[in-house]
């Protein structure tokens, strides 16, 4: 299920969690035709921050999208620790976290490819256009192919009207 | 984007500059009308787009997993 996404980023927001938004809904504030299903975001791996970000979603119940029903899981300080990327299934729909993003790294690395976007009364950092190919072509998957090119001509197209 | 960017845009994507990424894409398939029209949109507005669209083909998912 596609969450919306103001309504996600403004809980991020409020709680003050350090991320970026990353993959389909990045592509899509920058002006991509795709369509996607999910939100993904990198997130500060720092104790402080992980705490922040569990205290923030625990309200929308936030599960491990596609395992079993009766698999314990426990979505809290301890367990964002000892692991890294994480896909959920959260009550405002489906969220992704990544600690690392391949072709970039890890929070501070994706953070300086970030870039600032207002959506209306919030701001959120999104991975820029040169990110997202970076992490598009590390992650080498067929299925990029298309939205490599989409990027490009994207980033050509905005600098030929001087826009951001 | 204003009237000038807009008809800048347009032209980009009929004539594109040969051998530009704009040109590659648009060789490849990569509908160009739709990102100038996204463009053309606030952030907000795209991410409201995108959700409109999304929850429409879940709709359409959903309902071909019930007729099978």
């Amino acid at each position: 299920m596609i969450p919306k996404a103001e309504k996600f980023l403004t809980i991020l927001n409020r709680a003050e969690v350090e991320y970026v938004v990353i993959g389909g809904v990045a592509m899509v504030a920058h002006g991509s035709a795709r369509a996607t299903f999910d939100l993904d975001a990198c997130y500060n791996r720092s104790k402080q921050n992980i705490e922040k970000l569990c205290r923030a979603l625990e309200p929308l119940h936030p599960r491990l999208r596609g395992a079993p029903k009766n698999l314990p899981f426990r979505f809290d300080a301890k367990t964002v620790a000892a692991g890294l990327n994480f896909t959920l299934a959260t009550d405002l729909g489906d969220f992704d976290l990544l600690g690392e993003v391949a072709g970039l790294g890890f929070y501070d690395a994706v953070y300086k490819s970030s870039v600032l976007k207002r959506v209306e009364k919030i701001s959120c950092r999104v991975l820029s256009l040169d990110g997202l190919y970076k992490a598009k072509i590390a992650a080498g998957r067929d299925k990029d192919i298309e939205a490599l090119k989409e990027i490009k001509g994207l980033k050509d197209l905005k600098e030929h009207l001087g826009k951001e | 984007m204003t009237p000038k960017q807009r008809k800048l845009a347009y032209e980009l994507i009929t004539n594109p500059p040969p051998g530009s990424d704009i040109a590659a894409a648009k060789e490849y398939g990569i509908d160009l009308t739709l990102l100038v029209e996204n463009l053309d949109l606030t952030v907000a507005q795209r991410l409201r787009k995108l959700y409109s669209v999304a929850t429409f083909l879940e709709k359409i998912r959903q309902g071909n997993g019930a007729g099978q």
